[in-house]
């Protein structure tokens, strides 16, 4: 991995690394990406892929409403609100 | 008899590590991000212990989201014990207060490790055995709720009252698909990690086997190269996992959120930067980089495969035997040198598990991993051990 | 040089639910801000999603209306990206197994019939609403909307003039406003449309540089939009007035313009995988023949139907077929009392009048079907008089009564007690000789506030041509 992928990939997830640690990153990236490699070495061409590693079971819910939390509830917590709106800084489309 | 913060004396007192939410009191995670931040309900885990007549006696502290050795990244600082090496919060308190068990989300081992270290005992059930619902979320698809406690007892006692279905969480198990694994008659000793365990860990196995055998369990050695794989596996799908699920820790609806910026990008990257410390935020950029374009196929999709190879592999040595033993940790204790960049390493005896969902017990310094719904089977092999001690 | 534009749409559907997708909070349209919220849709950890069946009946619908392949094991992914309107910095969707593939919906327009083929549609959730205010310099955060369960339509880039895609958006529209998947408001946005658009030379079998237009509110702001785009495009590639690139662009229909919208570095870049929470939904032969016997007739099978099987007129059957809910309680009510072009008049005018003065939309009619049938039999029984059975009318839009028994209970039944409407005769007729004498005299009119009189005391219950019989047999005996 380059400098610029990584600091394209700190824009994407929204953090912004020293220096230092876009040094120690890439080392640690390039010790992973070996590992990764050694796992192509187990034959997985017939294997089909886990997500879950439980019995594939459908779980659904009844369509059905039900209002167990109020919005002072969920903001008492927040930084910043206006008349029960989350408050961030102006956006430009 | 424990006495809580309110007055009440217990015997029934329980400590929850702070990756399970709790209404009445703050739930950080263990990050700067979370500091102060109350969760609106109770994890069901909460509201079963309370409604079984259990006493929270109150939170512990773990690593940053749960993903390190043994809580040395947690921004409330490393907890020690009284020879000064690393352990978690919830052991220190088990040794020294009367408390039952401690409750503990296992997303990546610490709680493993720190009951190996601190002779204590964990067990890990099978994945969709204990409800998730209210748990914070990092590795969803392999983290477990398990109990730490002194005796496997104690263990067996408080997993029977978090254990059960739960319609909140989507991948809980319903009763009619649970049947219990039998005695543990067979064990596999795994032998492929020898080269990388010290000589106080290698004597707990020596001596957990050679008590297995006085109580006339069969053991027999096995290599268990198959059990390698898991922790590079492990780590990608963990990563991955990880990044998405603290995406949501922006500084807009709550938590931490920077007091520099102008603009929203600003608002987000540094609340997150100066929020998150340094192992999280490497985890957050490898497992964004599992899943990009070029690397889906080749490195994500790839672990997903080795899971099932690995579910497959302990299928086969199940055929063989009812449990497998194998080291919990490297060393019988850290200092705070030794777990540095080694979140990712130490996993190495606790990923097979982690991957798998299968249950493990680690007990006298040792790991035990058993078939899918084996955790009581395990407890009760312990318990078998400690006879006439 | 002449051109052909390349044109493939990507429509998001709200789907007509009582709780949102993965949380059990009212996917209801509006509400005061941040009243439909519960931690979930508000970014906070530990709820777990848990899938609303109805979504995935829903989205099986929408599929077999469009004539897709269902898969019947479906899952879901997460798309990660950070915008204040996802609170989660992810959306959870489907990339990987869509719930339907594969189909096609016909279109006709000036130059006939055609097929428009589906990608696939795809089950989701909604983002929130920002709302930005210039005078403080904010952006505010409303998550009501915030995962209300869409599906999005893909179809192939198989249209090639806005009027086709009028034709398209309208066909799809009517299909799934028939089967109950949305109730498809634009002005409310609970359909969106997202247009993929390119240029090339007649002919050519390359592709021109796409772009992607949002932000379309109405069926004519696609028109305009469309029509704009296509000459940007065109005026670059003759004129060089610009460099096309493919990029997301806004229209902004009072402008009459599009913009590119902030091209972000990282635009587009979404890290896509399985969500381990939401374990796979296999649907099994029985959810689907199920949700395939609820499939409704397409809604020209029925016109057709209605005017050659019942006798209904053009004009009735095109009215009817416009909403389901109408079409529902016409064939209920046909069922009860076998008089098509009656319960056609009850529900395109007197129904249709009732909806009006509440301000309610045609698929809002509750009416049941089977007691507006039981009201037409009293009617033509001779039982009820119309004016009678309008009110009564009026009384079931508000409550589920029975007619009859209504009737009965307020005093509609018409009288068969010729003895009381004689005694009625003769209270009127005492108490307006002139009445009488100019209707003897000549004047026809004169007999209307006599029967008037007379009505208005049996309170309309009286068949009106025995009234005026008996009435004037009375006044002739005078």
């Amino acid at each position: 991995m380059d400098i610029a992928t990584l600091k394209r990939l700190e824009k994407l997830n929204q953090l912004a690394l020293t220096e230092e640690q876009e040094k120690a990153f890439l080392e640690f990236f390039s010790k992973k990406e070996k590992e990764a490699e050694a796992l192509s070495e187990i034959d997985t061409e017939n294997v089909e892929r886990m997500v879950h590693v439980m019995p594939i079971m459908t779980v659904v819910r009844e369509d059905k409403e039900i209002k167990n939390f109020t919005r002072d509830e969920l903001q008492q917590s927040a930084p910043e609100t206006t008349d029960g709106y989350w408050q961030v800084p102006r956006l430009v489309e | 008899m424990y006495i809580t913060k309110n007055g009440v004396k217990t015997d029934k007192a329980i400590v929850l590590d702070d990756m399970i939410l709790t209404k009445d009191m703050p739930t950080t995670a263990g990050s700067r991000m979370l500091e102060g931040y109350n969760s609106l309900f109770n994890a069901t885990v909460v509201d079963k212990l309370t409604d079984a007549g259990y006493e929270i006696a109150g939170k512990a502290n773990v690593g940053e989201f749960a993903i390190d050795v043994m809580g040395e990244t947690s921004h409330f600082g490393a907890v020690k014990d009284d020879e000064g090496n690393l352990s978690l919060g919830s052991a220190e308190i088990l040794k020294k207060e009367k408390v039952k068990a401690a409750i503990q989300l296992d997303v990546n081992g610490a709680p493993r490790r720190a009951s190996a270290v601190s002779r204590l005992v964990f067990v890990k059930p099978t994945y969709g055995t204990v409800s998730r619902y209210g748990t914070v979320p990092v590795a969803c698809s392999g983290e477990t709720v398990g109990v730490m406690a002194k005796s496997a007892n104690d263990c067996l006692e408080v997993l029977e009252v978090i254990s059960g279905y739960d319609a909140k969480d989507g991948t809980s198990l319903p009763a009619d698909m649970i049947e219990e694994a039998g005695e543990i008659k067979r064990v596999a000793v795994v032998t492929a990690f020898d080269g990388s365990i010290d000589d106080g860990v290698k004597a707990d196995i020596d001596a957990f086997v050679k008590t297995l055998e006085a109580k006339g369990v069969a053991v027999e050695k096995i290599d268990g190269a198959g059990l390698l794989a898991s922790k590079t596996a492990w780590n990608i799908l963990m990563s991955a996992e990880l990044c998405n699920n603290v995406s949501r820790y922006d500084g807009v609806k709550y938590g931490y959120r920077t007091s520099d910026y102008t603009t929203i990008d600003e608002l987000y990257t540094n609340s997150r930067t100066e929020a998150f410390g340094d192992l999280l935020k490497t985890a957050i950029l490898y497992g964004s980089e599992t899943l990009s374009d070029e690397n889906y196929m080749k490195v994500y999709d790839k672990a997903l495969r080795v899971r099932r190879v690995t579910v497959d592999y302990f299928d086969s040595l199940f055929e063989n035997y009812d449990a497998v033993l194998m080291p919990a940790t490297s060393k019988k204790a850290y200092g705070e040198a030794d777990v540095k960049d080694m979140a990712y390493e130490e996993n190495l005896y606790t990923a097979p598990a982690s991957i798998t969902g299968l249950p493990a017990v680690v007990a006298e310094g040792v790991q035990l991993v058993g078939k899918v719904f084996s955790e009581k089977a395990l407890l009760e092999l312990v318990k078998l051990c400690k006879e006439g001690e | 040089m002449k051109y052909e534009t390349v044109i493939g749409l990507e429509v998001h559907i709200e789907l007509a639910t009582e709780s949102k997708i993965f949380c059990s909070c009212s996917a209801k349209f509006g509400g005061e801000q941040n009243d439909h919220v519960c931690p979930a849709c508000a970014g906070m950890p530990g709820m777990l999603p848990i899938v609303n069946k109805r979504v995935v009946d829903l989205g099986m619908t929408a599929g077999m209306m469009l004539n897709c392949h269902i898969n019947r094991t479906t899952t879901f992914d997460k798309k990660s990206y950070y915008y204040p309107d996802l609170p989660n910095a992810y959306q959870t969707t489907q990339w990987f197994a869509p719930v339907a593939v594969n189909g096609t919906v016909e279109i006709e327009t000036s130059k006939g019939k055609k097929n428009v083929r589906i990608k696939q549609i795809h089950m989701e959730e909604d983002a929130g609403k920002l709302v930005h205010d210039d005078w403080t310099n904010t952006t505010l955060v409303d998550f009501n909307r915030t995962s209300v369960p869409l599906i999005e339509i893909v179809s192939q880039p198989d249209l090639s003039s806005a009027e086709e895609v009028v034709a398209y958006l309208e066909r799809l529209r009517s299909l799934l406003r028939f089967a109950k998947v949305s109730d498809c408001r634009m002005e409310q946005g609970s359909m969106r449309c997202d247009v993929n658009l390119s240029v090339r030379p007649e002919g050519s079998d390359k592709l021109g540089i796409r772009t992607e237009m949002k932000n379309m509110n109405s069926i004519s702001a696609i028109t305009r939009a469309i029509e704009y785009e296509v000459a940007r495009h065109i005026d670059a590639i003759e004129n060089g007035t610009e460099e096309l690139v493919q990029e997301t662009r806004r229209w902004d229909d009072v402008k009459g313009k599009s913009y590119a919208m902030r091209n972000k570095e990282t635009a587009g870049d979404y890290r896509y995988f399985p969500d381990p929470n939401v374990m796979p939904v296999v649907i099994d032969d029985e959810w689907y023949d199920g949700i395939k016997a609820t499939l409704p007739e397409f809604p020209e099978v029925k016109r057709a139907r209605y005017i050659d099987q019942l006798g209904l007129g053009e004009y009735d059957a095109d009215q009817l077929v416009e909403s389901r809910a109408f079409c529902d309680c016409f064939e209920e009510a046909y069922a009860v009392c076998g008089n098509a072009k009656e319960v056609a008049n009850y529900l395109i005018s007197d129904c249709m009048n009732l909806l009006n003065k509440k301000q309610m939309t045609v698929d809002m009619l509750t009416l049941e079907g089977k007691s507006l049938g039981e009201l037409i039999n009293l009617v033509t029984e001779g039982k009820v008089s119309r004016p009678n059975a309008k009110k009564i009318l009026a009384v079931m839009f508000e409550n589920d009564i029975n007619p009859a028994e209504y009737a009965e209970k307020e005093g509609f039944i018409v009288s068969n007690d010729t003895g009381k409407i004689e005694k009625v005769i003769a209270e009127a007729i005492a108490s307006d000789p002139k009445a009488v004498a100019d209707f003897k005299g000549g004047k026809e009119k004169a007999l209307m506030a006599l029967f008037g009189k007379c009505m208005k005391e049996l309170k309309g219950n009286c068949d009106p041509q025995t009234l005026r019989e008996m009435l004037i047999d009375a006044v002739n005996k005078q």
